[in-house]
């Protein structure tokens, strides 16, 4: 057993570090691509060159971090067979399909189009062009689609039934999989925060130009933009966030327990907890700082409803964990004679908690045995670790305000022309741009250890998932993509500072499409 | 009959945004707010650049 927990453990560092990595890139990703169809919408209306340059100067650092996204996302896709067997066996039917139809959509539909985009200059007319970039953007979205949908099926799982002659859970509805409630507000709010992360990072380099008086034209008109691109998507993430949460709360109890510090259950109207120390093995908080009525509001949308806090989930756990014995024992039964007509029909009246009678599996083999001590201490399990959460959570909602004050600044002082008259702000911007890439490591980290012990919700425990490596191999794996990865991240920080500095300079080559009369007549080159 | 064509293919394109509407909005509300919302962010942001830059350049003001 002890081996078994230090290759878990190895796997889920690994699987932590690659995904954590994977999603320094995707965010960007996400939002560039729109933002790049933002400008050169402006560019195909107006007929103004400048604008092109824009798009043209953007869609190179685009390039760089799409390439790094693609090719650190490609090593995830492979670590869930590898180093979660049992997990990819138990959920391949229902996990399969959205991660396939992601693959398509990253390396066919957004590859092919960011082709296209890069290479497409002066070959396709403006119209085309721009019909070219906007794919770029929807099949980056798409693709962020499919996996959020398989990993909100891992948050909340629905329209599937495990099969006890398979082992397997089956697919019973893909409309429930697809629009299920944690899919859905999962998907806007990664997807729009992809936004924000965009709009800063481009602010953040066009007031470094600004600064220094270099490219003044390309970088006031993309500080513009990409200000009032950010300020609605700052509005958006914010609030999509609340709805996040919200569905949180009725979905994964223990997560939203864990994100508010709540060790008893909190009566309405209950104080939220600005700040607190928890305490997981003293099962409290050791110093709390709260805001008075906020959560129950902030949390329920109501003012009279109650938040269950650790303990009773704890109670509740056990519960769960003795009505799911029954069904494990049933199963083991149906294993050795599947045309066994009682334990099939034990199996069916206690199948819902089975996941819960896995949990205690991992202190006791034979389940029918377990003892009080050893089934409350899986019930304890249920509980992720709350000082993370709680942490990891606040951080994600203080970097989210702060944005929101600085694109609403950066857009009045854009939009009335005086971002010159403040250098303060300008000197600011380019430290700002490491802020929303914090609010989503943060964010991923809520979600995910949030989630434990389990990989599905209430299905599969995360200690039943991993594969059966040694630790030898796990460490030696472990280390090679520490390695790798520094690798990949002093290019990719080579490569962006180095087409940063260069600027959009050398951009003048680049053919236009065909001009219109109309607009060049309407419009002053800038 | 190019104005045909054109009419019929911006007709088919509102059924589809239609339908589109009647069943996201059904079962997937979120989608639906996430493809209006970002519309318009686009929007906004394209249109508010243009117009910003056309009333400075208007005024000949090279501040920024």
């Amino acid at each position: 057993m002890q081996e078994l927990d230090t290759v878990i453990e190895l796997s889920r560092t690994q699987f932590a570090a690659t995904a954590l990595y994977h999603y320094l890139f995707v965010p960007l990703t996400l939002g560039l691509s729109v933002l790049l169809a933002t400008m050169e919408t402006i560019y195909v209306i107006t007929g103004r060159d400048i604008y092109r340059q824009m798009t043209h100067f953007w869609s190179k650092l685009f390039a760089i971090n799409f390439a790094l996204g693609v090719a650190t996302g490609l090593t995830m896709e492979f670590e869930f067979g590898t180093n979660w067997s049992t997990y990819s066996h138990f959920v391949g039917d229902i996990f399969g399909a959205p991660l396939a139809i992601e693959g398509l959509m990253a390396f066919f539909l957004e590859s092919t189009f960011v082709g296209l985009m890069l290479f497409g200059w002066g070959k396709l007319s403006r119209g085309k062009h721009l019909l070219v970039t906007y794919m770029v953007a929807l099949g980056s979205n798409l693709s962020a689609l499919w996996i959020l949908v398989a990993n909100g099926y891992m948050q909340n799982p629905v329209g599937s039934v495990f099969n006890p002659d398979t082992m397997r859970m089956e697919l019973t509805s893909l409309p429930d999989l697809i629009f299920s409630p944690e899919a859905q507000a999962k998907f806007v709010h990664t997807s729009i925060a992809g936004y924000v992360t965009a709009a800063i990072f481009v602010v953040g380099i066009s007031s470094f130009y600004l600064l220094r008086r270099r490219h003044i034209e390309l970088a006031k008109r993309s500080f513009r933009v990409a200000a009032l691109f950010g300020v609605f998507a700052t509005v958006g993430v914010i609030s999509l966030g609340d709805a996040l949460g919200f569905i949180n709360g009725s979905a994964q109890p223990t997560k939203l327990a864990a994100m508010e510090g709540l060790w008893e259950t909190a009566e309405a109207p209950a104080g939220f907890n600005l700040i607190a120390w928890p305490n997981q093995e003293e099962k409290r908080n050791d110093f709390e700082l709260q805001v008075p009525y906020l959560l129950t509001p902030l949390v329920t949308h109501t003012f009279d409803e109650s938040i269950p806090g650790v303990s009773d989930l704890e109670v509740d756990a056990e519960a769960k964990i003795r009505d799911g014995i029954p069904a494990l024992t049933a199963l083991q039964t149906l294993r050795e004679n599947p045309d066994d007509a009682e334990a099939r029909a034990t199996f069916e009246a206690h199948q819902d908690n089975l996941g819960y009678a896995l949990l205690v599996q991992r202190y006791v083999e034979d389940v029918s045995q377990a003892t009080d001590a050893q089934i409350a201490k899986a019930a304890a399990d249920t509980i992720p670790p709350v000082a993370p959460v709680f942490w990891s959570f606040r951080v994600m909602v203080v970097t989210a305000f702060l944005m929101m004050a600085f694109l609403i600044l950066a857009v009045i002082y854009s939009l009335r022309n005086t971002l010159h008259r403040h250098n303060w702000f300008l000197r600011l911007a380019p430290w700002m741009i490491p802020v929303p890439f914090i609010a989503n490591e943060a964010g991923w980290i809520v979600a995910e250890l949030g989630r434990q012990p389990w990989t599905v919700y209430g299905q599969l425990p995360t200690w039943l998932s991993a594969s059966t490596h040694s630790v030898g191999y796990m460490i030696f794996s472990l280390v090679g993509f520490v390695l790798l990865y520094t690798l990949f991240i002093v290019i990719e920080m080579y490569l962006m500072v180095k087409f940063i500095r260069l600027g959009p300079s050398e951009d003048t080559h680049v053919p236009q499409t065909e001009p219109t009369q109309r607009h060049s007549s309407q419009w002053s080159e800038a | 009959m190019k104005h045909v064509l054109i009419f019929l293919f911006w007709l088919f394109v509102a059924v589809v945004a239609i339908s589109l509407t009647i069943v996201l909005g059904e079962r997937g509300a979120w989608y639906f707010a996430w493809v209006l919302g970002t519309v318009m962010i686009v929007l906004i942001a394209a249109a508010g650049t243009a117009v910003i830059d056309a009333r400075y350049d208007e005024h000949h003001d090279d501040q920024y």
